[in-house]
């Protein structure tokens, strides 16, 4: 029984831990219109957060995603006030993320930039497009399309965790059976081992970032439906929650060493962190500031952990 | 010709250009104004400059700018004095930066996790304690450090030419200096050469967060209020003037002149840019393209010289 | 086993030379299939060379290759590797979070995944071995890791396999192991270089033996006909070439180093040494013996667990500030990454190490910094066109050179030189010797890491000599030869 226990991942303990406290002190945080409304709002997280955990595996980071993400929900808010089909926006949406994503991975894998300042430059490029193309106002009048496909259900199923749940099989897929998965393994753990085989790995460490661009541009889609405007700064930090999310799931920072599901964990621990304290009237600031010292707590678990 | 001298003629051509396209630019009111806003991103510049000589970074610098000007807006208002709301001020900006150092020294974090997640924690608890209010209103004798005069110079550009003159003595004068740059040259070699390279870390970032929480009291002084966030626009353009005033990502070489001249080259673009009547939404773009490409050619150095040792 | 095919593979008149050294020069090897063909001799002999030229990774200036009698081209590792050649060198080239058999076959992934995992437990199963095919990398022993190579080579139809050291991290009883895999590989008709610096092995599991010196083969046998001493001679018996005589100490002052059953976690094991003032001192042994180690632990650049290290009668404790702080100086191996700062100038080099030495109120004062920089650039001729050329610009001598001055400078009274020749023309070499000297002359001490016999023979006072991380034996003046040496250094292994 011990041993079935200590296998247990520490993700999951403080997960269910939270869930503890807060149906315990808060009040309705259990309910299920609560349930759901966190799973709504991790929806779009989780979709940063699975290309997150590649890019961390890799060693590398994408600060701009928060930033792409506003950027795409611009664009496609814009085309669709335009009169543009919705496919067609969306899938500039999607262009535009991708755009980015490439440039990132260009930046960090061909010109050999730090990631941290490659994808900071980005994010202020990105943010900076943004601003000059809504003048700091939110894009409205996008019609009632999009709202409607966000608000739709299926099967009881609320549509962004649905796509969430999609996004997560094919990530899934993506990591543990394709080619393209093993080689995210060789880039983070033994990236001269990947070479000496004779593959190009630059290619596909480029596409790594090129995938998060893209679920950027995925994510705008849910944001800009739920909000029904597209906002520049919209998604700011949003990266964050993503970086925090996989690295307290269980993803190191180096080597190689990922665990998609414990992302999913994360995700949800963010999620249930940050609604378990509205739920508790504690001020969204002081959220932002219990998520960054969730990572320093989780790092600090993990760093005792590894000495053991 | 040193770099310096390139990046010193880089202005003067900046300046040039300017002059031409513009009547608006070659006037004292304007060239102070440029001066003053340099000013302020050379002092949060400054201690980052540190920072990124020891081959470490500080990403909080917006953040403990935003924190420590609404701790010294909160101390003045509330005590009437203007000291204790410097003091206050500086001790926050002290605080976080020793905080960084300790967690990038003891807990072995790396510096952009450490300093991002402390952005974070640092503007969450900014935008609770303000909670959505403003604090405005200060006396005349402290807005003076903002927008006063001493001898016909702004005070702001008397507290950057300090700031340089400390600065460069520390970083060219002082062993500390001196460790600083092996440091970040070659961290094993420093340790090796008996070099306590984690207290000197402690030092930086302490020191970094000291000049944050300076930037914050100047930045207030000048604005007359405080907010939650006010320190937000501030970090990308501080990044930028160090790389362009040479100061390498990678550690071990650069300087304080470096980012003084690099902190002026960025707001005569601002600047321009504002005179040409481009609309201001442009600036974080051009800033993160310059940034970009600041670090790119610093980059693209580092690899040049990699293949020919 | 006899084997009287032609070889399976041929390389002839192979030389290769870089900068102010030739590594190898007109060396001949031959291998047939299903043997086991040995390659011995001292550090720098030439063995890695060999290997890299076989596998595609260096070009020789000279010589040619044969397959199965053809002659082959070998340009690149894709070259060597489609022709049938793998090599297994000590550290491993798996990624550490994928499983068995996707380590097996990357960059050749199958598509079928069921397929690719009973086709490695096939490849395995050959080998003999037992390894879930679907454990991580990272949860194998060294041994199985090991094994995991050797089935990866396999599986791209390697005939002829290099082991490069491969007992170096294995226990005794996966040694045996190893072995009996090897004797079913000799079955299957692969060819197999096996490179070892432990004779027993040599005997034990070898079908011939080639053996290298100073670039050349000097003897090609059938382990039958030798023996371990005859061995010993021929990797040995070189003309000393070194021109350098020294002074030996006749009277050694006081302790300054001594070090008492000193124990580290870099698996230095109670280590028992002194250093007199006026003495050099040489560490040797095999590579993987542990010498940097123990000096690493002495200088406190790695963690001790046990004992200790007292300098002038000073216990050591921390790490190497309080070293240096205590007069230590410690010139590494890799000077490049270690010794200095490259992208520093030779001024800022030379005084990183005696700063608070030099400047005890903290104030930087260039006028002071100029002059003791010239004084040392001058003392140690030290050829730089300014102090402020980047150390990266200086050739290895003078770099090596800037090292020891910047221990002169934090006011060292006892040197640690690990290979201080290393990658060193011969003309700077005896410089570095004479500096050596001139050091002790004044009273202080030298403890000198070497993998070069001759130097350690014709430089040093006295030696001690190490093995498998603990002092195998102290060598004084009259018994410093380089069969001693040797003797000690492999006596098991």
């Amino acid at each position: 029984m011990a041993r079935s226990l200590r296998r247990i991942p520490g993700i999951a303990w403080l997960l269910a831990s939270l869930v503890i406290f807060f149906s315990v002190f808060g009040t309705r945080f259990a309910s299920a219109p609560n349930l759901i409304n966190i799973g709504n709002q991790s929806s779009i997280l989780l979709l940063l957060a699975l290309p997150m955990t590649l890019i961390v595996m890799t060693e590398g980071l994408d600060l701009s995603m928060g930033a792409v993400l506003g950027l795409s929900g611009v664009v496609l808010a814009m085309l669709l006030v335009n009169g543009n089909a919705l496919p067609v926006a969306f899938a500039a949406a999607l262009g535009v993320g991708t755009l980015f994503g490439i440039a990132n991975g260009v930046l960090v894998v061909a010109l050999g930039m730090p990631p941290f300042v490659a994808t900071l430059g980005m994010l202020g490029v990105a943010q900076g497009i943004a601003l000059v193309l809504t003048d700091g106002q939110s894009v409205a009048g996008i019609g009632s399309a999009l709202p409607g496909i966000y608000a739709s259900r299926w099967l009881g199923i609320p549509f962004a965790i649905l796509i969430a749940a999609a996004a997560y099989a094919a990530f899934h897929f993506l990591l543990y059976h394709t080619r393209i998965g093993t080689y995210v393994f060789a880039i983070g753990g033994n990236r001269e081992a990947l070479i000496l085989a004779g593959v190009p790995a630059d290619r596909y460490h480029v596409l790594i970032y090129a995938i998060g661009g893209l679920m950027a541009g995925a994510g705008a889609f849910l944001l800009t439906g739920r909000m029904s405007v597209g906002h520049p700064t919209a998604a700011i930090g949003m990266e964050f929650d993503a970086m925090v999310a996989v690295i307290v799931g269980g993803t190191k920072l180096a080597r190689g060493d990922g665990w998609l599901p414990g992302s999913v964990l994360g995700v949800m621990t963010v999620g249930v962190l940050k609604n378990g304290l509205n739920v508790m009237a504690v001020p969204s600031s002081l959220q932002i500031a219990s998520i960054g010292l969730l990572v320093i707590v989780a790092l600090l678990i993990d760093s005792f952990r590894g000495k053991s | 010709m040193s770099s310096l001298t390139y990046r010193l003629l880089g202005v003067l051509l900046l300046g040039a250009v300017l002059a031409l396209s513009t009547d608006a630019f070659l006037t004292v009111g304007n060239l102070l104004n440029v001066l003053r806003q340099a000013s302020l991103i050379f002092l949060l510049a400054s201690g980052l400059t540190l920072v990124i000589l020891s081959a470490g970074l500080d990403l909080s610098i917006g953040a403990n700018l935003g924190l420590s000007a609404c701790m010294a807006a909160a101390a003045i208002k509330s005590t009437g004095s203007i000291s204790i709301g410097i003091a206050a001020g500086l001790a926050c900006g002290m605080t976080i930066g020793i905080a960084n150092g300790l967690l990038i020294t003891t807990l072995r974090l790396p510096p952009f996790i450490a300093t991002y997640g402390m952005l974070w924690m640092v503007y969450g608890i900014n935008y609770w304690a303000m909670a959505g209010n403003t604090i405005y209103g200060f006396p005349e004798s402290f807005r003076e450090i903002g927008s006063g005069y001493l001898l016909g110079i702004p005070i702001p550009v008397l507290l950057m030419a300090a700031c340089l003159i400390v600065g460069s003595v520390f970083t060219r004068y002082t062993t500390w200096g001196h460790e600083i740059y092996a440091i970040g040259a070659n961290p094993e070699v420093a340790r090796l050469s008996g070099i306590p390279v984690r207290s000197r870390l402690i030092m930086v970032y302490t020191l970094s967060g000291v000049m944050s929480g300076l930037a914050g009291i100047v930045y207030l002084a000048r604005l007359n209020s405080a907010e939650a966030g006010i320190g937000e626009p501030l970090l990308l353009p501080a990044i930028a003037a160090v790389l362009i005033g040479g100061t390498s990502l990678f550690g071990g070489v650069g300087s304080l002149s470096g980012a003084l001249v690099g902190a002026v080259i960025l707001t005569l673009v601002l600047n321009g840019m504002n005179l040409l009547t481009i609309s201001g939404n442009w600036q974080p773009l051009i800033t993160g393209v310059i940034l970009l490409l600041a670090a790119g050619i610093d980059t693209a150095a580092r690899n040049w010289n990699e293949s020919r040792a | 086993m006899k084997v009287d095919l032609a070889p399976l593979i041929e390389m002839r008149g192979i030389s290769k030379a870089f900068p102010g050294v030739r590594a190898l020069d007109d060396v001949s090897l031959a291998v047939s299939a299903g043997e086991v063909h040995m390659l011995v001799g001292q550090n720098g002999a030439g063995k890695s060379t060999l290997i890299k030229v076989l596998c595609g990774a260096h070009h020789p200036d000279r010589g040619e290759f044969l397959i199965d009698g053809k002659a082959v081209r070998i340009h690149s590792v894709a070259d060597a590797r489609r022709l049938g050649i793998a090599v297994i060198f000590q550290e491993f080239s798996l990624v550490p979070f994928l499983n068995v058999a996707q380590n097996i076959f990357l960059g050749r992934e199958l598509r079928d995944r069921r397929q690719m995992h009973s086709e490695a437990a096939r490849l395995l199963e050959v080998l003999g071995v037992q390894i879930d095919t679907h454990t991580l990398a990272n949860n194998l022993g060294v041994a199985q890791q090991q094994m995991i190579e050797i089935a990866k080579a396999l599986s791209q139809d390697a005939r002829i396999l290099v082991m490069d050291e491969p007992t170096a991290a294995l226990s005794e009883p996966e040694i045996v192991r190893l072995f009996e895999r090897i004797r079913k590989l000799k079955q299957d008709g692969i060819a197999i270089i096996y490179i070892s610096h432990r004779l027993r092995e040599v005997f034990e599991i070898g079908d011939r033996i080639t053996v290298l010196r100073d670039g050349r083969t000097v003897a090609s046998l059938n382990p039958a006909e030798t023996s371990v001493n005859e061995l010993v001679h021929l990797m040995v018996g070189r003309e000393v070439d070194i021109t350098y005589g020294r002074h030996f100490c006749e009277r050694p002052g006081k302790t300054l180093l001594e070090t008492r059953s000193l124990t580290a976690a870099n698996g230095i094991r109670d280590a028992n040494i002194q250093v007199r003032a006026g003495e050099i001192v040489g560490l040797t042994g095999l590579v993987g013996a542990g010498r940097t180690e123990l000096v690493r632990a002495i200088f406190g650049a790695d963690p001790t667990t046990h004992g200790e290290v007292l300098i002038d009668g000073t216990l050591l404790t921390g790490g190497p500030a309080h070293s240096v702080a205590s007069g230590i100086g410690l010139v590494p191996e890799n000077r490049k990454t270690e010794g200095l700062a490259v992208i520093r100038s030779v001024h800022d080099n030379l005084l990183v190490a005696g700063l608070t030495r030099t400047f005890p109120n903290h104030s930087y004062r260039f006028r002071k910094a100029f002059g003791i920089v010239a004084d040392l650039i001058a003392r140690l001729r030290i050829a730089t066109p300014s102090p402020q050329r980047l150390a990266r610009f200086l050739s290895g001598g003078n770099q090596q050179k800037v090292v020891i001055g910047k221990w002169m400078n934090a006011g060292s009274r006892f040197f640690i030189f690990d290979e201080p020749t290393r990658g060193i023309d011969v003309g700077s070499k005896a410089e570095i010797f004479s500096l050596l000297d001139s050091i002790v002359a004044q009273g202080a001490a030298v403890l000198m890491i070497s993998s070069e016999l001759p130097e350690i023979v014709s430089v040093c006072d006295r030696a001690y000599v190490m093995r498998d991380k603990a002092i195998a034996g102290e060598l004084q003046r009259s018994q410093l030869t380089e069969e001693n040496i040797l003797r000690l250094a492999m006596h098991h292994g």
